[in-house]
C-alpha cells in the first residue's frame, strides 16, 4: 500500500467528509429522467447541477440520429483520427462548428478537457509564455504543465495585474498566449473580455477563449461571451466542450489562423485518443442544429437564470456576481455547506457541492446551473426548499418573504412508491416533450 | 548568509505577514509547505503578494522546484537580476 501512502492526508479529509453523513463525490442516480429531474434514493429529484444548459440531453431528433448512427457506422471508432483516419462526420461537425463561429477552422477532440490539454499545451512552446487566470479551470492547469511553456498566472478577472505581467514580459522573446474563461465554472462570472482584447492588443499577444460554460448561453447566436462582447475578431483561439449546451461529450477549437491544421500532427492528446464515435458525433451535430435554429431556449435559460438568482438573492443568500445559469450560494463553513447539500438531496433536489480547493478563497459553495428545461415550478420549489433549510440552518434571516403566487412543485414532494423507482423504466419521452419551453 | 539575503529574507517576512497573518522568523532552511503551515492555495497567494512585492513573476515551473525558503530567495534573486 506504501505507493499510496502519500494520498493519506487527502483519504482522511474524504472519510471525516463521509463521516458527516454524506458523500458528494459519489452520488448514485437510481435513474435520470428528463434533462432536468432524476431519481435519486428512490426519491424524485429536481436537478440543478447538470450543466445541461439547454436542456438537451433527450432530444427525439438527437437520440434517434444517434441510434441511426450506430446503426450505420457502429458502437465505435476504435482508434486515434491520425492512425485510423477520420468519418465523415467527423468532418462535418468541425465544418459546421467553423461555420457557427464564423472562422476558418476547427478540431474537435475527445472530450473538452482534451481540447483545453491539447491545444495550449501545443500553442506555446519552450521559448513562448502563456499567461493564464489563477482561478483557471482544472484542464488549463493541466494543460500547462503537459507544455513547456513558462507559466504566468494574473490575478483572477483583473486586466491590470494581466498588463502588469505581460509588461514584465515585453522584452522577452517569445510568443505569449493569454488563456480566459467565458463563463467561470465555480461562481458563474463573466471574463472582462474587452479590457483583456486592449491588453492583448497594446502588448501583441494572442487570445484563447474557454467557452465551456457560455456556448448556448450568452451572445446573440449562443456564440458565447466573446459574441456578446463585441470581440470576436481579437479572440484567436475558442474552445469549447459538447458535454453541457450540447448534451454529450467531447470538445473543440476553432480559429481562423493560418496554417491551424498543423496543429493535427502536433497535439498528442488529439493524436493519441480514439476518436468520438458515431453516435456522439451524430446527437452533437443535431443538438448544434438545436442551439442555431431554436434560440427561444436561450431566452428561456437567461429567465430562467435571473428567477433562480434573484430568488436566492431575495432571500438573503450570498450569490456570485451575475445572474447566469450557473448560480453559486456561497458559504463560508465546509461543514455547513456539506450539511445543506445533503438536506437537499434528502428533500429532492441535486445540485454540486463546490469545496476547497476547487473554489476560490477556501470558501465553500453550493453550485447550480440552470437550465432552459426547467419550468417556473421546478425554479420556486428550489427557492423555497433552499430558503427553508437556510433559515433553518441560520445562515438568512428569519423574514417572512410573500410566497403567495408560488405553487410548490408537487411530484418531489412525493416520494415514488416502494423501490419501484430504481427497477421500473421512466416514462422518458413525456418527462421531457415540450421541456418548458417558452 | 550575506547581508543582502537577510535583508531579502526580512522582506520575504514582511509579504508573509501580510498575506497570512503568521509572524514567523523565517529561517533557509525552512519548508514552505510544511514550517510554514500553508495549503496550496495560501501558497499561490503569498507566491502573487511576492511577484507584485518583487515586480517579477515566478512562473509556475520555477514555483514548482521551490521547497525551502532558500529556494524561494534564490529564485527572486534570480528573476530580479534577469528583470
Amino acid at each position: 500500500m506504501a505507493i499510496l501512502d502519500k494520498f493519506s492526508t487527502l483519504a482522511a479529509r474524504y472519510d471525516a467528509l463521509k463521516q458527516s453523513g454524506s458523500d458528494p463525490f459519489s452520488v448514485k442516480f437510481d435513474d435520470i429522467i428528463s434533462s432536468v429531474e432524476g431519481v435519486v434514493n428512490g426519491k424524485r429529484t429536481v436537478l440543478f447541477g447538470t450543466n445541461n444548459y439547454l436542456g438537451l440531453t433527450f432530444d427525439p431528433v438527437a437520440m434517434e440520429r444517434s441510434i441511426e448512427a450506430i446503426r450505420q457506422h457502429g458502437t465505435g471508432t476504435t482508434g486515434s483520427r491520425i492512425a485510423n483516419g477520420s468519418y465523415k462526420g467527423h468532418e462535418q461537425l468541425e465544418r459546421e462548428l467553423a461555420d457557427f463561429y464564423g472562422r476558418k477552422h476547427c478540431m474537435v477532440f475527445s472530450t473538452g478537457y482534451q481540447a483545453n490539454l491539447a491545444m495550449i499545451s501545443t500553442l506555446v512552446g519552450k521559448d513562448d509564455h502563456l499567461i493564464i487566470d489563477a482561478d483557471s479551470h482544472a484542464s488549463i492547469y493541466d494543460a500547462s504543465r503537459l507544455g513547456h511553456a513558462p507559466v504566468v498566472r494574473f490575478r483572477h478577472n483583473n486586466p491590470d495585474d494581466l498588463a502588469k505581467r505581460l509588461a514584465r514580459l515585453k522584452d522577452v522573446p517569445g510568443e505569449k498566449l493569454i488563456v480566459a474563461e467565458g463563463i467561470y465554472s465555480m461562481l458563474g462570472d463573466t471574463a472582462p473580455l474587452k479590457e483583456f482584447v486592449d491588453v492583448k492588443r497594446e502588448f501583441g499577444a494572442y487570445l484563447m477563449v474557454d467557452e465551456a460554460h457560455s456556448m448556448g448561453v450568452l451572445g446573440q447566436r449562443g456564440r458565447g461571451l466573446a459574441e456578446r462582447e463585441g470581440v470576436e475578431e481579437d479572440v484567436d483561439f475558442v474552445v469549447g466542450t459538447f458535454s453541457k449546451s450540447l448534451a454529450s461529450v467531447g470538445g473543440f477549437c476553432v480559429s481562423s489562423i493560418e496554417g491551424f491544421d498543423i496543429l493535427r500532427l502536433a497535439a498528442r492528446p488529439y493524436m493519441f485518443t480514439a476518436s468520438l464515435p458515431p453516435s456522439i458525433i451524430a446527437s452533437t451535430i443535431s443538438a448544434l442544429e438545436t442551439l442555431r435554429h431554436e434560440p427561444q431556449r436561450r431566452t428561456k435559460l437567461r429567465a430562467n437564470s435571473r428567477r433562480f438568482y434573484n430568488g436566492l438573492k431575495d432571500a438573503g443568500f450570498t450569490v456570485g456576481p451575475e445572474a447566469n445559469p450557473i448560480v453559486a450560494v456561497i458559504l463560508n463553513d465546509v461543514a455547513v455547506a456539506t450539511a445543506f447539500w445533503k438536506r437537499l438531496i434528502d428533500e429532492g433536489m441535486y445540485l454540486n457541492l463546490a469545496l476547497p480547493p476547487a473554489t476560490p478563497n477556501s470558501s465553500a459553495f453550493l453550485r447550480s446551473s440552470v437550465s432552459a428545461a426547467h419550468n417556473d415550478e421546478h425554479i420556486d420549489f428550489a427557492i423555497e426548499l433552499m430558503t427553508r433549510v437556510g433559515r433553518e440552518f441560520g445562515l438568512i434571516p428569519d423574514a417572512e418573504p410573500d410566497y403567495s403566487n408560488v405553487t410548490q412543485f408537487p411530484r418531489v414532494s412525493a416520494e415514488r412508491p416502494a423501490a419501484r423507482a430504481s427497477i421500473a423504466p421512466a416514462r422518458r419521452r413525456e418527462a421531457d416533450v415540450g421541456a418548458g419551453m417558452a | 548568509m550575506t547581508e543582502e539575503k537577510l535583508a531579502l529574507l526580512s522582506e520575504i517576512s514582511d509579504v508573509l505577514k501580510a498575506v497570512t497573518s503568521k509572524d514567523v522568523e523565517l529561517k533557509p532552511g525552512m519548508n514552505i509547505v510544511n514550517d510554514l503551515g500553508l495549503d496550496s492555495i495560501a501558497v499561490m497567494n503569498f507566491c502573487m503578494a511576492l511577484e507584485d512585492k518583487f515586480d517579477i513573476s515566478i512562473p509556475l515551473n520555477d514555483m514548482a522546484s521551490v521547497v525551502t525558503v532558500d529556494d524561494l530567495a534564490d529564485t527572486i534573486t534570480t528573476l530580479r537580476s534577469n528583470a
